[in-house]
This record gives structure tokens, C-alpha cells and sequence, in this order.
């Protein structure tokens, strides 16, 4: 896994309908490293982010993660985290038991893999029983984020993970997402915050640069 | 190497905990409630169900029989394209499609319950179908038979699912299905007229043998779908997954316009559209309405495919064609009127635009009109020329019909979502809410326009022209006051 790039894009080209969103796009995020793509509103950097991460099939190019292709493995799965998709929440189970459901659906022990901290840490610990849906949408994005950095994983794809957040929030996550930098994970995002994005030790690259 | 971790214990833990938070006995009281009501409606329709699936001899021709079969396993074919048919909730396809666990185990109870279902539908078709049209002693083999053909569709919906260059031929061949199925109907209906066949059936104990090579073949194709089920893309399963937890909103909040709008959302997102501007001469929403309808052609394809449907009743009593008339016009003029909607939800184009309800309505009610009048032309000139109709000139009926149906389609429009804060009814059978019985006859109500018409062909004299001059003078009458009174020159909102 090391031997490869994090993620590797060339020639992306992605439209909808008869509207070309990427065209030719080309982006290397090294292993252990941050890359930040920013770009104006419907520039591409959710459409890239979704094929990287297997959940939207590009028109043409190629794409490696860790050196295969994206998605419908266990393999891919252990080893990417993405939050590009807006979680639908089970029916009938609180927020503590689905931070708890992420780590027994990755093989961890929730005891050992720190629920109560991450919750305490995002400021979700006097949550833990109601049910997401009852949440604010800075709080559901606070949870979404807890349960990425619950689980184990080599890279986190994150599509503008500071909507939302109040000013402490995202010191939080920032601080957090250089912590997992420092410890060899990989990190792609999309943003719009540029000091966030520096905080969380990534690379700001524009998406007009990946094009060709 | 990564570890897979166990899927059945996960799924185990969240029905669990789903199960500690629900009230105790409520599972239990959702199976009583399901089992009386099944209990009840068949008590109450028993009769006029054994008579759909089962008559005392058969009475349909082989040719028709064919044709009904063609078409129930196009649109089970195309029903399960759209719905997946590997698909998985929405909570679990956040969940546990990004989990490392085995995928094969993660969807296969999802090909179950979708070879159940398509077996137990085409078995359904299968028995209706042998029970109209086979002699009964061999019927036993062709239900089996029927059964498996759904779970052959199954597959090869599955392998579409999996790969995009069958996902194209498999649509093409549902729609040429359904299509073939229609043309043998019309076919039979004008010239053949196939009566039904007592003898030439094949012995029982060959179409046992036929059926038990099917379930041969249909099972080795299972093997290899199960075999791979792990390959099926994830953007698939998604996608999937999104469809039918839209199709259970709309089940369990009675709210149709979840489906309607994903389903205008997706044809939308994969047309390739280039601006255009609508032709100057006429008005601002009209010219949008009409670019639309040229941008629906596949729609209108179809609507002119189904103008024949009428003829096809002539079994039933004759006003019941004299209404699919009345509902094709409907359905016809409602190709454009989700613009109708989408103004009544939210009115700021009208805002900027600066126009009046009463105005906006005017401009948005041509194209309906026009529609639902070719519509209704084509049907009563086929109807006419297959000698379904009495004496007269009843083509000039299109006229107040396709008023009526452009306003019924319209006022459909406009109902917007069910209304959950109306009293509900009380009856013997539990109470039943009124929302969205309000909202399914909204539009059909209009109408009630056409109802002359109807009680014309059902007591099958000529048509007259003191009929024809009632019937559009009544058409406009009740256009003209659906105008005046749903819409104000004094108000931009144009929610009903």
C-alpha cells in the first residue's frame, strides 16, 4: 500500500446531461500527505471526490486508490473513509449506538475504540441517547466526522467537512485531521476555507490546476 | 491483508437494538393488523378475484393470452430495472457498503427477496393468464413455469444492474416487450379476434418436463449471478438503494410526489439538452411549456402507443372506454405539468415575472389542452374506426375532452403534497386517513367534465349534436370557472 500514491487521477472527464463538469483532470495525493481542492461552487470538487470514491462512475479516465481501482471491495473499504455521502440514519438506534455501529461494522471493540471520547470530543458526549435525526445540522455534521475518525483507515475523503461547524468546531476537526496526518494517514478534501485547510496540514490546490 | 469482518453479527446487534427501543408488542401488533386486513379484503373481494385469476372456463384466445404475457414480463422487467433490483436501505448503504465486510453476504438478502418477489408477480401473471386461457388440468406447470421466467428476468435485470453495456439492451428489450405485447393486443382486437383454444395444448407431462428444465437453467444462472453478486459497483447499489427507499417514503408517508420527483430529477440529470428559445408569438409560460414538451419525445412515444387502449375494452361495458378516454387525456395533457407544480410550490418565477394566477394559469393551461386534445382525437378515431362507436361524427368530441383533460391535468398538478391534518374516517375496518384520498382524486375530479360523453357511449346511441354542443359548452363552462375560481388577477399564488 505504501509503494503507491494515496490516490492517483489522470484524465478524468465526468459531465451531466450535456454539461461537462471535469474535463481532463489529473491530481496525485502522495501517501501520508493532505491535498485541498478549492474552485468555485459546481467547479467539479464533489464529482471528483465521489469518483475517487468509487460512488460515481467517471466517463473516462483512470483512477487509483492505493494503487487499484476505487470502491465495491473490503479491501477498498478498510482503507478509505469518505463522507461524501450524507449519512441516512437507522431508524430506532441512537447517536452513541451509531458511532458504536461504525466500530463493530469495521471489527473494532467500541469499548477499546474510544466511542464516549469522540463523542466528549466533538461536544456530543450529553447527546449520546437522542437520536441523530433530532440533531442540529451542526451537530449531525459533528457526528459524521466523529464516526470517520472512530474507524481505522489510510485515507479520509472529506467534501467540505467545515460546513456547518461553529469557529471552535473546526479548530477541532482541523487539529484533529493534522493528528492524522501525523500518524500516516492520507487526506483529500474539498473546501471552501482555506485557513481550515491549512490548519489541517493539507495542500490547497485549485481545481482549474488539475485540468489540462 | 485486510480482515472481512463478520456481517451477521452487526446486522444482529442493530436489529437488537431497533428492537430494545420499540414499544413491546408492537411487532406483533403490526402482524395482527396486516393479517385482519388481508383477511378482511379477501372476504370482501374473494369473488371478484377468483374471477381476475380463475374463471370457470377459459375464456381468453391464445393470441391475446401471448400478448398479456409479453407484456407483464416487460414491465416486470422494466420494474425491476428500475428499482435495482440488488439494492440495499439507505441506512445500510451508508453503513455497511463502506464497511469492509464480505458484499456477497451484504446483498444477497437483497437478490433474495427480489427473486421471491418476481417469482411470486409472474406467478401471479402466469396464473391469471393459464386460468383465462389454458385448460385448467395443465395449469399447475405453467404457473411453475411463469414463476421461473420472473426469476429469469431477475437475472438478467441483475447482470444489467452489474454491467452498463447490458444495461441499455435489457431496457431496449423490456420497452420492445411491452411494445410487441400492445401491437399483438391491437392486433387481435381489429382483425384476429383468436378465440380460445381447448385442444393443442401440450400434455401435462411435457410441460412438466419443460417447467423442471427451466428451473435447470433458471438455477444454474442463479449459481453464477450469487457467484459474482460481490462485482455489482457500489455507485449501482447506491443509486439503487436511494430509488427504493424513496419508493417506502412514499409508501409510508402516502406522498407520491417523493417518486415523481426522483424519478423527474433522473430523467432530467441524463438528458443532453441545448438552450433554445421558444418561438416569440407565444406567451412567456406557454413558449416554456413547449419547449418541454419537445424535450419529452420518449413520452409522447408512449402516449401514442397507448391511444389504442381504449379499443381494448371492449369486453368491459362501454363507458369504461368512454373513461380511459377521459384519463388518457388527462395523462396526455400532464406531460408539462410539472411546471404547474413546481410554480404552485413555490411561485417566485411568477413573482419575477410579475404575472397574475389567473394569468399564469391561462399561459400554463394551452399545451395541457393541446395535448389531451390530440390524445383524445387519435383514441376516438381508432375507436371509431374499428366500429367500437355508434353513428356520428364522434372525433369532434376531442374538442371539449381535450378541455377537460388539460384542466383535470393542471388542477392535478397543482394539489401539491397530502394534506395529514385532515380528519380521518372511521370504519369497520380501522380508520382511514383522508389526506391522501383527497389528493389521489384531485385532478380526476375535473373530470366529472366529461361525463356527458361518458353516459353517451355507454347507452350506445348515435351522438347527436345537441350531445356535442352540451359537452363543449359544459367543458368551457367549467374551465372558465375553475379560472375564476382557483385563480385571482389580485394574487400571484397559484396553489389550488
Amino acid at each position: 500500500m505504501a509503494d503507491h500514491p494515496a490516490v492517483e487521477v489522470s484524465d478524468l472527464c465526468v459531465s451531466y446531461g450535456s454539461a461537462p463538469v471535469l474535463a481532463g483532470v489529473a491530481l496525485t495525493v502522495p501517501a501520508g500527505t493532505g491535498v485541498c481542492v478549492t474552485g468555485e461552487n459546481g467547479v467539479g470538487k464533489s464529482t471528483l471526490l465521489r469518483c475517487v470514491s468509487g460512488l460515481q462512475r467517471p466517463d473516462d479516465g483512470r483512477i487509483r486508490v492505493f494503487g487499484a481501482a476505487p470502491g465495491s471491495s473490503p479491501e477498498f473499504w478498510a482503507a478509505v473513509v469518505t463522507t461524501v455521502e450524507p449519512p441516512t440514519w437507522y431508524p430506532g438506534l441512537t447517536t452513541r449506538e451509531h458511532a458504536e455501529l461504525i466500530c463493530r461494522a469495521h471489527g473494532q471493540d467500541p469499548d477499546d475504540a474510544g466511542v464516549d471520547e469522540a463523542l466528549e470530543r466533538f461536544g456530543l458526549a450529553g447527546h449520546g441517547d437522542a437520536i441523530p435525526p433530532s440533531l442540529s445540522s451542526g451537530q449531525k455534521q459533528r457526528l459524521t466526522l466523529a464516526m470517520a475518525l472512530l474507524r481505522p483507515s489510510s485515507l479520509l475523503i472529506l467534501d467540505e467537512p467545515e460546513q456547518r461547524l461553529d469557529p471552535e468546531g473546526r479548530d477541532t476537526v482541523a487539529r484533529m485531521l493534522t493528528d492524522y496526518l501525523s500518524t500516516g494517514g492520507s487526506l483529500l478534501m474539498a473546501s471552501h476555507d482555506d485557513k481550515f485547510a491549512v490548519a489541517s496540514g493539507a495542500a490547497i490546490t485549485t481545481m482549474e490546476s488539475l485540468a489540462r | 491483508m485486510t480482515v472481512i469482518v463478520s456481517l451477521r453479527p452487526v446486522r444482529r446487534w442493530i436489529h437488537q437494538r431497533q428492537v430494545s427501543h420499540r414499544e413491546r408488542g408492537a411487532t406483533l401488533g403490526n402482524l395482527y393488523f396486516a393479517a385482519l386486513l388481508i383477511a378482511v379484503l379477501g372476504a370482501v373481494t374473494h369473488k371478484q378475484i377468483s374471477k381476475i385469476f380463475w374463471p370457470g372456463t377459459p375464456d381468453l384466445g391464445i393470441l391475446p393470452a401471448v400478448a398479456l404475457g409479453l407484456l407483464g414480463a416487460g414491465f416486470l422487467l422494466m420494474a425491476m430495472r428500475a428499482t435495482g433490483p440488488v439494492t440495499l436501505g439507505r441506512p445500510a448503504a451508508y453503513f455497511l457498503l463502506t464497511a469492509p465486510v464480505s458484499r456477497r453476504r451484504l446483498l444477497l438478502p437483497s437478490l433474495r427477496l427480489a427473486a421471491l418477489v418476481a417469482a411470486c408477480l409472474a406467478a401471479l401473471i402466469a396464473t391469471a393468464l393459464a386460468g383465462h386461457a389454458a385448460p385448467h388440468a395443465v395449469a399447475g406447470p405453467l404457473i411453475a413455469a411463469g414463476a421461473l421466467l420472473g426469476v429469469g428476468l431477475l437475472l438478467v435485470a441483475v447482470v444489467a444492474q452489474r454491467a452498463h453495456g447490458w444495461a441499455r439492451v435489457t431496457d431496449r428489450l423490456a420497452t420492445a416487450l411491452a411494445a410487441a405485447g400492445l401491437a399483438l393486443l391491437i392486433a387481435d382486437n381489429l382483425a384476429v379476434r383468436s378465440r380460445p383454444a381447448t385442444g393443442g395444448w401440450l400434455s401435462r407431462p411435457l410441460l412438466v418436463t419443460l417447467a423442471g428444465s427451466l428451473a435447470v437453467v433458471v438455477a444454474a444462472g442463479s449459481a453464477l449471478i450469487v457467484r459474482d453478486l460481490a462485482r455489482t459497483p457500489d455507485d449501482r447499489v447506491l443509486d439503487a438503494a436511494k430509488t427504493t427507499g424513496t419508493i417506502f417514503d412514499t409508501a409510508f408517508g402516502m406522498e407520491p410526489s417523493f417518486v415523481t420527483d426522483l424519478v423527474a430529477r433522473r430523467y432530467w440529470s441524463n438528458r443532453r439538452l441545448r438552450s433554445a428559445r421558444p418561438p416569440a408569438r407565444l406567451p412567456v409560460l406557454t413558449g416554456q411549456d413547449f419547449l418541454l414538451v419537445r424535450r419529452r419525445l420518449p413520452r409522447l412515444l408512449w402516449l401514442l402507443a397507448a391511444t389504442p387502449i381504449p379499443l381494448l375494452l371492449t369486453a368491459a361495458p362501454p363507458w369504461v372506454a368512454a373513461v380511459a378516454v377521459l384519463l388518457g387525456a388527462m395523462i396526455a395533457g400532464g406531460t408539462t405539468t410539472a411546471t404547474v407544480n413546481t410554480d404552485a410550490g413555490n411561485p417566485v418565477l411568477l413573482r419575477l415575472l410579475g404575472l397574475s394566477s389567473r394569468a399564469a394559469l391561462l399561459q400554463r393551461l394551452r399545451i395541457p389542452v393541446a395535448l389531451a386534445f390530440a390524445w383524445s382525437l387519435i383514441a376516438l378515431v381508432l375507436m371509431q374506426v374499428a366500429g367500437d362507436l355508434p353513428g356520428g361524427q364522434w372525433f369532434l368530441l376531442s374538442v371539449p375532452l381535450g378541455v377537460t383533460g388539460g384542466v383535470a391535468a393542471v388542477r392535478r398538478a397543482r394539489a401539491g403534497f397530502v394534506r395529514n391534518d385532515l380528519l380521518p374516517l372511521d370504519t369497520p375496518m380501522g380508520t382511514v386517513s383522508t389526506g391522501p384520498l383527497v389528493h389521489a382524486f384531485a385532478g380526476p375530479d375535473a373530470l366529472i367534465l366529461g361525463v356527458p360523453t361518458v353516459v353517451a357511449v355507454g347507452q350506445g346511441g348515435p351522438l347527436t349534436y345537441t350531445l356535442l354542443l352540451f359537452q363543449t359548452a359544459l367543458a368551457l363552462i367549467g374551465a372558465r370557472a375553475y379560472l375564476a375560481g382557483t385563480t385571482d388577477p389580485a394574487r400571484v399564488e397559484l396553489r389550488a
